[in-house]
C-alpha cells in the first residue's frame, strides 16, 4: 500500500467521502514510539525525525503544538517562568522550590489582585518557530495541524481547579476575565498560524469533560468558552482550515453544541465512556470521528485484540468517510510498541474503501 | 423551627455561601438544637446535592460551592456541640499513589469531605506504599482515600492495601478508592471497602464507614 501522505485523503475523511482509505488520526505520539519506529532516537528537537515518522507511519498531517504555555514547554528557561519566577522572588525573596512559580507546578491567580499581577505579555509571547521550520521538511501532499487555542484547561490550571471551580460561582466575574485574556491570547495566535500555507487546520486541544461528564456545567461553558470556540471555528473556515477538537471524557451533552460551534473532527471519542458505534449513529454524520482504540488496551492487550478492536472501529464507523482510526486519547510511552502497530497495520490491511469487514 | 431547617437545607442545596452563617446564627437564636440543624438540615441538603451531581443536574463548580457553604455552617455549630460531638465526624488521610502526578479528583473529594465536616489530610500526589503507610500509622485515620488516574498507576493502590495488611494496619482503617481508571470491580478485586464514582459517593463512603450520618 502506497504511505505517501495525502492531506486531501484526511479532508476527504472530515468531508464524509470515501477515498482510497481510512486516514489514520493521532494528536500525540510519544517519542519513544516514534523512535521505535523509525530504529533511531527522535527527539523534541528533531523535526526532521518527528515528520519521517509521521510521513513513513501513514499519517496525512504532522501536529504540531504552537500555544500560550503549552504543557511541556513551561520550562524552567521559558520567558513567562522567568517573569513569574522573578515576580515571586520579589514578593518572597529567597524562595527557592521551582513550584512557586512553575506554572506546570502551581497557579497563579487565586484573587483580583492576582489577575493584574499577572505577566499577560510574557503569557501572550508564543513561539512559532518550529511552525515555520517544519514547512521547509514537509513531504509533498503533507500539511500541518497547529495544536493550538487551549482555552478552558488553561484558564482553569491558572486558577487552581478548586478554586476555579469556587470562584466560577461565587465570583464569576473574575473568572470571566481570565477567560477572556487568555481566549484572546489565543485567537490572536490563529492570524500568525493562519498565514502560513502549510497549516491546514487547527486543532483545540482542550479536556472539558470527566468520564461521568462535563466538567462544568453546559450552560457555564457556553457563556465562556464556547463563544470562542465559535470564533476559532468561524476563523477557520473563513481561512479555508479545519477545527479540530480533543477532549477526553464523556461529551454526549456538549456534542450538538461542538457541532454548531464549527467544529470539523472530533477526537479521541474517549472509549472509557463513549461508546463509538452510537456515537457514530448519532453524531456520525455532522461531524468527524478520530480515535477510539482504548489505550488501555493499548497498554495490556493482544496484538489480537488490537487488531479485533481496529476491524470492529472499521466496521462501524468508516464507511461513508468521517473517521479515521486512532488511540483513545494520545499514543503514550507506556503504550506496547506491538500494540501501536498492530493497530496501524491493521487500518492500513483492513481499511481500504470500500469497507468490507 | 422546621422553616429554619428547611431555609438552611435550601441555602446549602443552592449554594447560599454568603447568607448560610446568617441563617444558622438566627436558627441557633430561635433556640434550634444545634445538632438538629445538622442532621435534619446541613447533611440532608447535602445529600440532595449528592443525587443532584449524580444525575446530571448540577456540576461540579455548584457542587462545590454548597460544599463549602455546609462546611460553614458544621464551623459555625461544633463549637456548640455537646461533649466531644464537636469534633470532626473522622480523620480522612487523602493521596494520589505513586507515579501519578494527578489530583484534580483527589482534591474534589478532599473539599466535598471538609465540607461534610471530616478532618482531612491531604498527603498530595505520587506517594509511595511506605510513605502511606507510616502516615497512617503516625496519624491513625479512620479512612485512607486513594486516587489513581493513569491504568499503569493503578496497581499502587492494590500495594498499599497490600502493605497494609503486612502491616497489621488493614484492619485498622478502611480504605476507599477512586479516579478514572478505577471501578467497582477492581476495588473489590484488591480488597478495597469501598469506591466512590465522584466526590459526593465518596462523601455517602466515608460517612457509612464513620457511622457519620446518624
Amino acid at each position: 500500500m502506497d504511505l505517501k501522505p495525502d492531506f486531501n485523503r484526511f479532508l476527504a475523511a472530515v468531508r464524509h467521502k470515501e477515498t482510497d482509505r481510512v486516514p489514520l488520526g493521532e494528536v500525540l505520539i510519544d517519542y519513544s514510539i516514534q523512535s521505535k519506529f523509525l530504529g533511531r532516537n527522535v527527539t523534541a528537537d528533531d523535526l526532521a525525525g518527528q515528520v519521517e515518522f509521521w510521513a513513513k507511519a501513514g499519517y496525512d498531517y504532522i501536529p504540531i503544538t504552537v500555544s500560550m504555555m503549552s504543557p511541556g514547554k513551561v520550562t524552567e528557561e521559558s520567558k513567562i517562568t522567568r517573569v513569574l519566577k522573578e515576580m515571586v522572588l520579589r514578593e518572597k525573596p529567597g524562595t527557592t522550590d521551582p513550584k512557586a512559580w512553575n506554572l506546570e507546578m502551581t497557579s497563579f491567580i487565586h484573587e483580583r489582585p492576582d489577575l493584574e499581577k499577572f505577566p499577560w505579555e510574557a503569557a501572550a509571547d508564543i513561539d512559532f518557530s518550529k511552525l515555520h521550520e517544519v514547512k521547509r521538511l514537509l513531504p509533498e501532499g503533507m500539511k500541518v495541524i497547529a495544536v493550538s487555542g487551549k482555552i478552558f484547561t488553561l484558564t482553569w490550571m491558572l486558577m487552581g481547579f478548586n478554586n476555579f471551580a469556587l470562584k466560577l460561582v461565587l465570583d464569576e466575574a473574575l473568572v470571566a476575565e481570565v477567560f477572556e485574556r487568555v481566549a484572546s491570547i489565543q485567537f490572536k495566535a490563529l492570524e500568525a498560524i493562519f498565514s502560513m500555507d502549510h497549516v491546514a487546520g487547527v486543532w483545540v486541544v482542550d479536556d472539558v469533560a470527566f468520564g461521568t461528564g462535563p466538567m462544568i456545567s453546559p450552560a457555564a461553558f457556553k457563556k465562556h468558552v464556547f463563544r470562542w470556540y465559535k470564533k476559532v471555528g468561524e476563523k477557520c473556515h473563513e481561512n479555508n482550515r479545519l477545527f479540530l477538537m480533543h477532549s477526553d471524557g464523556d461529551l454526549s451533552m456538549l456534542m450538538d453544541d461542538l457541532i454548531s460551534m464549527g467544529v470539523d473532527v472530533i477526537q479521541p471519542i474517549d472509549p472509557s465512556c463513549m461508546d463509538m458505534a452510537k456515537v457514530k449513529k448519532q453524531w456520525g454524520d455532522r461531524i468527524c470521528l478520530v480515535g477510539n482504540v482504548s489505550n488501555e488496551l493499548l497498554r495490556s492487550g493482544t496484538t489480537g485484540e488490537i487488531a479485533a478492536r481496529v476491524k470492529e472501529l472499521l466496521r462501524d464507523a468508516a464507511p461513508g468517510g468521517g473517521f479515521a482510526l486512532g488511540s483513545g486519547n494520545s499514543v503514550p510511552n507506556w503504550a506496547k510498541f506491538e500494540n501501536y502497530l498492530a493497530m496501524r497495520e491493521t487500518c492500513l490491511k483492513h481499511g481500504s474503501y470500500p469497507i468490507r469487514l | 423551627m422546621g422553616d429554619h431547617l428547611e431555609t438552611i437545607k435550601n441555602a446549602v442545596i443552592g449554594g447560599k455561601h454568603a447568607e448560610i452563617k446568617t441563617l444558622v446564627l438566627d436558627a441557633i437564636d430561635a433556640g434550634l438544637d444545634p445538632n438538629r440543624i445538622i442532621n435534619e438540615a446541613l447533611i440532608p441538603a447535602m445529600d440532595v446535592v449528592g443525587k443532584d451531581f449524580g444525575s446530571g443536574k448540577i456540576f461540579v463548580p455548584e457542587m462545590l460551592v454548597s460544599a463549602v457553604t455546609m462546611k460553614t455552617g458544621v464551623d459555625i455549630l461544633k463549637p456548640l456541640l455537646g461533649g466531644d460531638q464537636g469534633e470532626s465526624r473522622g480523620t480522612v488521610i487523602m493521596a494520589t499513589v505513586k507515579g501519578d502526578l494527578h489530583d484534580i479528583g483527589k482534591n474534589l473529594v478532599t473539599m466535598m469531605l471538609e465540607g461534610a465536616g471530616f478532618k482531612v489530610i491531604d498527603l498530595g500526589v505520587d506517594l509511595s506504599a511506605e510513605k502511606l503507610i507510616e502516615q497512617v500509622n503516625s496519624i491513625r485515620p479512620d479512612i485512607l482515600g486513594l486516587s489513581a488516574l493513569l491504568t499503569t498507576t493503578m496497581p499502587e493502590i492494590q500495594k498499599v492495601i497490600a502493605e497494609l495488611k503486612a502491616q497489621g494496619l488493614r484492619d485498622k482503617v478502611k480504605v476507599m478508592v477512586g479516579g478514572a481508571p478505577v471501578d467497582r470491580t477492581f476495588a473489590e478485586k484488591i480488597g478495597a471497602d469501598g469506591y466512590g464514582a465522584n466526590a459526593a459517593e465518596a462523601v455517602q463512603l466515608a460517612r457509612r464507614f464513620t457511622g457519620a450520618s446518624t
